[in-house]
């Protein structure tokens, strides 16, 4: 079984990283999986985004043309990536920056205000990470412990006094959906 | 050493660290510019030499000049970067020095764009340079063999005393997956016949490809061509998935690899005896096992992103055993889809069955 | 009394393959002399380039490695750095140094690679036959400008000795000629500190030679010496452009 994610939104919120920490935590659980980012000019307009592909097996493809999840934390990576969830797939949009809008029937939708939840945590740079706790919840494969074994695996060492509060950002994430519930 | 999730530049660099790398000289072009980013911070910390040349031009020349004293230099590029080093090349060829070149492609021709493309292998294959010489071409397919395949492009090009491209593409230079740091293990190569070190109580020693006296200049080239000889015999290397009862032979290389072998395991579902064949060694090019293969299949179809330029290679192994074909829906860019290359090989087969 | 010998750098037996009156014999010989003076035979790996110049390892008994048109800088570069212990020399004429390979050449510098460059200039491309180069003077007859050297095809000739005492990574930058004995000592004075500024880990040292080309010019030996003395100095004056030794 093969399942694949994008994480999009601008500069600075952090999807390279929170793709990184996804693939990481599909990798401590001993899956196979890929990471691949848009990268070079790509980078300077517009989204940042990063998919990333689990598999039982050996990954297919890197880059697919329809994604299960797309995670999106600003309008337009919202705009850009909905036509690309699968029939069935999921969205999940930061809805503290995009509209609360539902274009296509044949997909479900999870709009969280994350930014709004990252700034409540008093680190607005978070807002990843809580995408992620969000993430956790809507994804059967994925669960906040082997997220919490890459966060720490991820974070350097002198960086590790950060990581109580990105606990606090992916478990307020995962609760999102039960406190809107 | 566990597993580590790893970006396939960062892994060619770290490997190259491993396999000894003593001096890296380099100019920064997208999707390939990693590399040298990693070793500006690790290379000084381990008091190697590291310089940020003015030029891939100059880049490639200081690894003539420090592989002439017997040192593991490399430089890395990108497509039309390289373009510029293909003097340098022939001449490391004729000098017969162990220059390490690594190829992050990306589309061309000219500029082209940052987005992968598999569009140098005739330059890399066939060379740029000017007369006759070859290079050893290493492709891997996955980030664990950028790792493997940086130690025998450096340990292959001190052996054989010859230049070595590992070709990568954009996908696998930005793409991260668990990958692991192995060993480097092979064994060290003498080069003190030949390497410069100064002419201390003996005579000096001389690295040079001029030729003005035409007989020696003939039976250099020959012997650089019994050489490359010795190379095909020995160092051809290539994979195959399902082969073992293909009569449909998807022959691809690099990191399509993957679509490749998951488009045969989707087509095998649909009853369709698919098999995939990859050379990791681009040249020597494995011919032999490709024209044995052709024997049983009804289609070797060539999966490639670029205008077909591995294929000449595929039909010349072939050698007209069976149909030949070449899938090549864009020369760079999106990687052909597995649902793209399935389609190609279910509407060829329907054919094939109908007889047509 | 020993009066004469051939420096010890020499092969034996070599003959010279340049034609008669060429300043490359003695700029030759003069290298060899300082790298039997200062003992640096064992320890030297020399970087020729293309051209005239190329023949040089035919000549001398030392390490050596050719390099493409106009990359001597780069590959000595490459040498440098991989031997740090090693005397690396360049050896090149004014089209290879400063025309196809200026951006080496000048960058070297910039980055103060701690190596020797010799550069001969002899306003002309010698080996292809006397065509237009970087130092080619205004008004000069080439085979390539069969009118003379004029601003509106050609623009002007370079003047490298100065060029290369701009950049900050130069310990050294002189130019020289050959044309007269007292010059002749002049030069290898120059060339030895060019030398010494390298075994100092001072930075680039380098000399420029402003040399003969008889065969070219169409001259006698002694009227090219002349032509060195009347016309180039006057374009490329010899003279010492820097010397960190001596700020």
């Amino acid at each position: 079984m093969e399942e694949n994610f994008i994480f999009a939104g601008f500069g600075g919120q952090g999807v390279l990283l929170a793709g990184k920490i996804l693939a990481n935590a599909f990798m401590l659980e001993g899956k196979n999986v890929t990471w691949y980012p848009c990268y070079g000019a790509e980078m300077r307009g517009g989204t940042v985004n990063c998919e990333i592909v689990v598999s039982n097996d050996e990954v297919s493809s890197v880059h697919k043309k329809d994604t299960d999840f797309a995670i999106v934390l600003n309008q337009l990576s919202f705009d850009k990536f909905i036509s690309r969830v699968k029939a069935g797939g999921t969205i999940i949009a930061n809805s503290s920056l995009v509209k609360i809008l539902k274009p296509r029937s044949d997909i479900k939708y999870i709009f969280a205000p994350i930014t709004e939840m990252a700034q409540k945590l008093g680190e607005i740079k978070t807002a990843n990470i809580v995408a992620l706790g969000v993430l956790a919840s809507a994804c059967h494969q994925l669960t906040t412990e082997s997220l919490h074994k890459a966060l720490e695996y991820v974070l350097p060492a002198h960086r590790k006094y950060l990581l109580p509060l990105n606990l606090e950002a992916l478990k307020s994430g995962f609760d999102a959906l039960a406190v809107a519930g | 050493m566990a597993k580590e999730l790893i970006k396939g530049n960062y892994a060619i660099a770290q490997a190259a660290l491993n396999a000894g790398c003593e001096c890296y000289f380099g100019y920064p072009i997208t999707p390939q510019t990693e590399i040298g980013e990693y070793l500006s911070l690790k290379m000084p910390e381990a008091g190697l030499a590291y310089v940020s040349a003015e030029s891939e031009i100059a880049a490639i020349n200081m690894v003539l000049g420090a592989c002439s004293t017997g040192a593991r230099a490399m430089t890395t590029s990108s497509s039309c970067a390289v373009s510029l080093m293909q003097e340098a090349l022939s001449y490391a060829a004729s000098d017969e020095l162990p220059v390490v070149l690594v190829n992050v492609m990306r589309a061309g021709p000219g500029l082209g764009s940052i987005y992968p493309a598999q569009g140098d292998y005739y330059q890399s294959v066939y060379g740029g340079g000017n007369g006759d010489y070859r290079m050893v071409v290493y492709a891997p397919s996955n980030v664990q063999e950028c790792i493997e395949l940086t130690y025998k492009t450096f340990y292959t090009a001190h052996k054989y005393r010859t230049p070595v491209i590992l070709l990568a593409d954009g996908v696998l230079g930005q793409m991260m997956e668990p990958a692991e740091f192995t060993q480097y293990s092979y064994p060290p190569v003498d080069n003190s016949s030949w390497a410069l070190c100064g002419a201390n109580g003996r005579a000096g020693k001389k690295i040079c490809s001029y030729g003005p006296d035409e007989a020696k200049h003939i039976q250099h080239v020959k012997d650089l061509f019994e050489k490359y000889k010795l190379i095909a015999e020995r160092e051809v290397m290539y994979e195959e998935y399902m082969t073992d009862d293909a009569d449909f032979l998807l022959v691809g290389f690099g990191s399509i690899a993957r679509h490749l072998k998951a488009s045969v395991k989707v087509l095998r579902t649909k009853g369709i005896k698919a098999g995939m064949f990859r050379p990791i060694t681009l040249f020597p090019f494995p011919e032999k096992r490709l024209n044995e293969l052709a024997d049983r299949c009804r289609e070797v179809m060539t999966v490639e992103m670029n205008m077909g330029q591995m294929y000449t290679d595929v039909r010349l192994a072939v050698n007209g055993k069976t149909k030949t074909t070449l899938l090549n829906l864009r020369p760079a860019g999106e990687w052909m889809s597995v649902e793209e290359i399935t389609e190609a090989v279910e509407k060829s087969t329907e054919k094939i069955y109908a007889g047509i | 009394m020993l009066v004469f010998e051939t420096p010890k750098s020499f092969k034996k037996d070599f003959k010279y393959s340049f034609c008669k009156g060429c300043d490359h014999g003695v700029a030759i010989r003069l290298i060899a002399e300082l790298i039997d003076e200062m003992g640096l035979k064992g320890n030297t790996i020399l970087t020729t380039s293309i051209g005239c110049s190329v023949t040089m390892y035919d000549f001398l008994d030392l390490d050596c490695i050719e390099a493409p048109h106009g990359r001597a800088m780069a590959v000595a570069t490459g040498v440098k750095r991989a031997k740090p212990d090693k005397f690396v020399l360049t050896y090149q004429g004014d089209g290879d140094f400063a025309s196809i390979g200026l951006a080496e050449s000048m960058h070297a510098a910039l980055r103060g690679e701690n190596v020797t460059a010799i550069c001969i200039n002899n306003t002309t491309y010698g080996m292809t036959g006397g065509q237009l180069g970087p130092t080619t003077l205004m008004g000069q007859v080439t085979t390539t400008s069969p009118n003379g050297r004029n601003r509106e095809y050609y623009g002007y000739p370079i003047r490298i000795a100065e060029q290369i005492a701009l950049c900050d990574g130069t310990a050294y930058s002189a130019r020289v000629s050959l044309d007269t004995v007292p010059n002749i000592k002049k030069a290898k004075a120059a060339i030895k500190k060019a030398f010494e500024v390298q075994l100092k880990g001072l930075g680039t040292g380098f000399v420029e030679i402003l040399s003969t080309c008889p065969t070219n010019w169409n001259m006698t030996p002694e009227q090219a010496h002349e032509r060195v003395r009347n016309e180039m100095m006057k374009v490329f004056p010899p003279g010492i452009y820097k010397d960190v030794t001596e700020e």
